[in-house]
């Protein structure tokens, strides 16, 4: 069973590759072509060496898009996750309509951003917004995110994080249940407390699939466009731009396809750098389970 | 002890009462300003009793036919994306489980590691390509497209599931004289449905809402729900909300109600699959 | 594509079935027409040659050239890199697209067939009818690459009903005036809404360019001059500015959007703005507006500043039909052209609520009519012009001088130091 040849098993691993090759990775190796060069409509490339670059990693409005990205990545996905694990232990602690309460928590993973961010932006409209009304009337500060950038980045990060909530959970949520209960008897029996067996049972048995929920949701969050485009634009003033929205309008609103190229590569290279430390979890997890 | 419960089951309320609050509310106003009086949707103060009406959802019917053909179009799309992921993530996922070398190890750690490359970046290459294909406006290029950016994530989950299966099933069968595909038609695919499911729910929800690609590679024939929606979002002759809310709603229910029939395999799915850790 | 026609209307007929709603759509299998006319617009650009339920303006020239016109829609944006990207590749499939005119920059111009010639062996009636001024912004190297088919000029819309609440007889007829009334209107209006002043996207080069204007002020001339008077533009953010301090703008300036100010307008969270007159339809729908038939609309007054007498320039954005260099069937596609180009369809289309680009249509008394913004939009027009002119780094120049203004406007930045840097900002962008 272990000697097989690799082409006795091609067949069934080639379809997923030659997806992937054929749809990801041939087209961004002509991105970088592009990203050597300069062109937009009704003009072809011609060969400009690694100026683009340059030019980019130059430009502040770039250096303050790198940034809020990696705020809101920090931020919005490690807040996600404590959540996560938090909701997903209280289900696991046994609910009543556990399974409607389920439905209810992953319903927003069924819609779609467009809708979400019309739906936020009127609940949290800084003059009338329902949200704004309610937080005014118990005497909570309210988001005055269409004026300051701090508070635009909270309501960015928060949408985010409501997008996304059910992806994180669900995943920790089936973890959960996948720890044998009678580890929380034996441990019950040894006289550890809630917090020990926590400790001690759960996060340890929860780490790969923490990794897992990690790593994909980094990937995800650093790409984060729709949230950012359609809220604020990456206003005020471009204060709350992020890498996804500077490469959107270098592409499609300058249609300076070779800085677009160029951006391109540079958000896959610093999301790598970002995403190194969990690849690396994740790469220990993949051989020791062979 | 006993006041230390009742502690416990009122946090408990607390919790799920905010959990509600924070899942539902944006949701409850789509749908509820979908059948709101047109100048009642954005008023301030803002308007909670109205007498519901069903106005936008005839006017939609009436004035936007394009996006009830979008929504067959989406239907299309999404059972196309996720059957291909499905079978590439699953065949992938039995190597990956039942073999191990240095150079698969290798190539599972590409497939994620090539995740990290946005979508975006490769529609510029895409568009003359798939034009050149013939391809354009076509389903079949975005069932690809989704499919694609689905497989790593399923073959990773895949691979976990049916670690959960005994290899001593596939070896009986395999002594029995069944091929590698019959294995994996008749052990496999079996045993690992619910993962399977939970899989399909992944992809089904993406290919359901997305809008870059449908964009840049449709026109009329193959132009789904989502950019039909963004359409009524157009700025020149203003937005009519009611119709677009109506349209969100229309939207948002069947995806809604696939995940509400699907959540019990999606937990059972995962949890085989979480098992292995 | 003529397949799909008939297919269309199995699936949406299969779908009224089974949803079990009527099966209204009676219409039999569509006859083979022997061509097909692929367009690219805005779904707006059909829908007032088609509109819903009336007569559909096409009918000659189908029947004349037995021919189908099929429609692909987008919003404005994204139909531009649609069009482009269609153009660019070897061939298409679209004869006809809509393109709108501060877009042809030489390179994009390169990517459509030059109509001068189709012009000279067919000609349009009556061309000179056609407003000089749009034509000339189709012209790029001396060559007409595109015909122009609707106009948007912007105008100052008020809502009748808050002014009077506030003591106001008239709107203003200087930018002085209008500052003074919507401080005025920015109060608690007797519904108990909030109301501010005035309400403006931020997203937009539309309006500083206007308030510019209004001191004499511009941002970039049609003949490339950047900022030609900065203390005219200075002026011009300085009052807007002071709206924002006196909260007659709202808070929220620096994120809000077109749609946002339709709706303001519609709730009376607003007492004025400034949009396209096109859009008089939209704010007085009483499906919609809360103010149905109050909402008017007036030309954007320039500063009492000014010599008298001076007009104010007020920003137009006009769409044009246009043929990719690489479309097939080129003499259809100026057939459609010269026929939605025709004095009939394009009164037939202004009655639908399209800015007609012939200077006759205004004429009409069904329209003036119809229309009661018409004549001071025919007014307007006569000196409106462009934000800016087409240039390759024109989108570019937008944003970042849409940047300073934001930063000037909410405070962050005097007014003097960000229209210095939208100059040294703006200047390496401009075409040699």
């Amino acid at each position: 069973m272990r000697t097989r040849s690799l082409a006795e098993l091609m067949p069934l691993v080639a379809p997923v590759h030659i997806l992937i090759l054929s749809v990801i990775v041939l087209p961004s190796i002509f991105v970088i072509w592009l990203s050597v060069t300069e062109s937009t409509y009704g003009q072809a490339p011609t060969w400009v060496g690694l100026a683009n670059y340059a030019r980019v990693l130059a430009d502040p409005a770039f250096h303050g898009a790198l940034w809020n990205t990696v705020v809101i990545v920090v931020f919005a996905v490690h807040i996600e996750l404590a959540v996560g694990l938090l909701v997903a232990l209280l289900f696991a602690s046994g609910l009543l309509l556990r399974r409607l309460l389920l439905v209810a928590v992953l319903a927003p993973y069924a819609v779609s951003e467009v809708i979400a961010v019309v739906a936020w932006r009127y609940l949290f409209d800084p003059d009338a917004g329902p949200v704004t009304l309610a937080l005014q009337a118990i005497g909570l500060p309210i988001l005055d995110w269409s004026f300051e950038p701090v508070h635009a980045m909270i309501l960015i990060g928060l949408l985010t994080i409501w997008l996304h909530l059910p992806f994180t959970f669900i995943i920790l949520y089936a973890a959960r249940l996948a720890i044998p209960s009678d580890l929380y008897e034996a441990a019950r029996i040894d006289g550890a407390t809630p917090l020990q067996a926590f400790r001690r049972v759960t996060l340890p048995l929860l780490g790969p699939a923490i990794v897992v929920a990690l790593l994909f949701r980094y990937i995800f969050a650093f790409r984060i466009f729709s949230e950012v485009w359609l809220l604020t634009g990456g206003g005020p003033a471009r204060s709350t731009e992020v890498v996804a929205v500077y490469l959107y309008q270098e592409a499609f609103s300058y249609n300076a396809f070779g800085t677009a190229a160029a951006t391109a590569w540079i958000m896959v290279v610093a999301s790598l750098l970002l995403a190194a430390g969990y690849v690396f979890l994740l790469r220990r997890q993949v051989t020791s389970n062979a | 002890m006993r006041s230390g419960r009742i502690l416990v089951v009122a946090g408990k309320a607390v919790a799920v009462a905010a959990l509600l609050t924070w899942s539902l509310v944006p949701i409850a106003f789509v749908v509820m300003s979908s059948v709101k009086p047109g100048q009642e949707i954005f008023a301030v103060p803002t308007v909670y009793a109205f007498e519901p009406t069903l106005e936008h959802y005839a006017e939609l019917w009436r004035r936007w036919g394009q996006f009830f053909d979008g929504l067959i179009d989406s239907a299309i799309i999404t059972a196309g994306a996720t059957a291909l992921a499905i079978i590439a993530s699953t065949c992938a996922g039995y190597v990956y489980s039942r073999n191990s070398s240095r150079f698969l190890n290798a190539s599972v750690m590409f497939l994620i590691v090539v995740r990290l490359i946005p979508p975006i970046v490769v529609t510029l290459p895409l568009f003359p390509l798939v034009n050149i294909m013939g391809l354009n406006d076509t389903h079949i290029v975005l069932m690809v497209l989704y499919a694609t950016f689905f497989v790593s994530l399923g073959t990773v989950l895949m691979r976990t599931f049916i670690d959960q299966i005994p290899r001593e099933l596939d070896e009986a069968a395999q002594i029995d004289g069944a091929g590698r595909l019959t294995i994996l038609r008749r052990v496999i695919v079996p045993l690992a449905a619910p993962g399977i499911l939970a899989v399909a729910v992944f992809v089904v929800v993406f290919a359901w809402n997305e809008f870059l690609f449908a964009f840049v590679f449709t026109a009329t024939k193959a132009k789904t729900a989502p950019l039909v929606i963004s359409e009524m979002i157009g700025s020149i002759d203003g937005v009519d909300w009611g119709i677009l809310f109506a349209a969100s709603t229309t939207q948002l229910a069947p995806i809604l109600i696939f995940v509400v029939l699907m959540n019990r395999y999606l937990v059972a799915g995962l949890t085989a699959g979480a098992t292995k850790g | 594509m003529k397949d799909k026609v008939t297919f269309d209307i199995t699936r949406r007929g299969f779908l009224g079935t089974a949803l079990g709603g009527a099966a209204a759509l009676a219409a039999g299998p569509s006859f083979a027409q022997a061509n097909t006319l692929n367009i690219l617009s805005h779904r707006v650009h059909q829908a007032v040659l088609m509109p819903d339920g009336g007569e559909n303006l096409l009918a000659e020239w189908k029947s004349a050239q037995d021919a189908e016109a099929a429609f692909t829609t987008f919003d404005s944006n994204p139909l531009m890199d649609r069009l482009f990207r269609e153009a660019s590749l070897g061939s298409t499939d679209y004869g006809v697209g809509y393109m709108v005119d501060n877009r042809p920059t030489s390179e994009i111009a390169s990517l459509f067939e030059p109509l001068d010639s189709y012009q000279k062996d067919d000609p349009i009636e009556d061309f000179g009818d056609i407003a000089p001024g749009l034509v000339q912004g189709m012209t790029v190297d001396g060559n007409l690459i595109g015909i122009p088919v609707r106009h948007a000029t912007q105008g100052l819309f008020y809502n009748e009903a808050l002014l009077e609440e506030a003591g106001i007889s008239a709107p203003p007829t200087t930018l002085e005036e209008l500052v003074e009334q919507a401080g005025k209107l920015t109060f608690t209006s007797s519904a108990g809404t909030p109301v501010t002043g005035m309400i403006l996207a931020s997203d937009l080069a539309v309006f500083p360019v206007m308030f510019a204007r209004a001191y004499g002020g511009d941002f970039i001339t049609k003949d490339f001059e950047l900022v030609p008077s900065p203390e005219a533009m200075e002026k011009g953010l300085d009052t807007l500015r002071g709206m924002f301090e006196a909260g007659s703008l709202p808070r929220s300036y620096a994120t809000t959007k077109n749609d946002d100010m339709v709706t303001w307008i519609q709730q009376g969270r607003a007492a004025f703005t400034v949009l396209p007159f096109a859009r008089n339809a939209q704010l007085n729908n009483p499906e919609q507006s809360k103010y149905p038939g109050k909402i008017k609309a007036t030309a954007f007054p320039g500063s009492s500043s000014l010599p008298s007498g001076t007009p104010m320039a007020a920003v137009t954005e006009a769409w044009a039909m246009v043929v990719p260099k690489n479309a097939g069937d080129k003499q259809l596609a100026w057939s459609y052209i010269k026929e939605v180009s025709s004095k009939r369809v394009t009164t037939g289309m202004a009655l639908n609520g399209n800015g007609p680009v012939r200077v006759s249509s205004y004429a009409d008394p069904a329209l003036i009519e119809k229309n009661p913004v018409a004549e001071v939009e025919a007014e307007v027009l006569a000196t409106a012009r462009g934000a800016f002119p087409p240039f390759p780094e024109a989108a570019r120049a937008q944003a970042t001088m849409l940047e300073e203004v934001q930063l000037a406007v909410i405070g962050r930045k005097p007014v003097k130091e960000a229209v210095a840097a939208i100059i040294e900002r703006v200047k390496p962008l401009m075409p040699s």
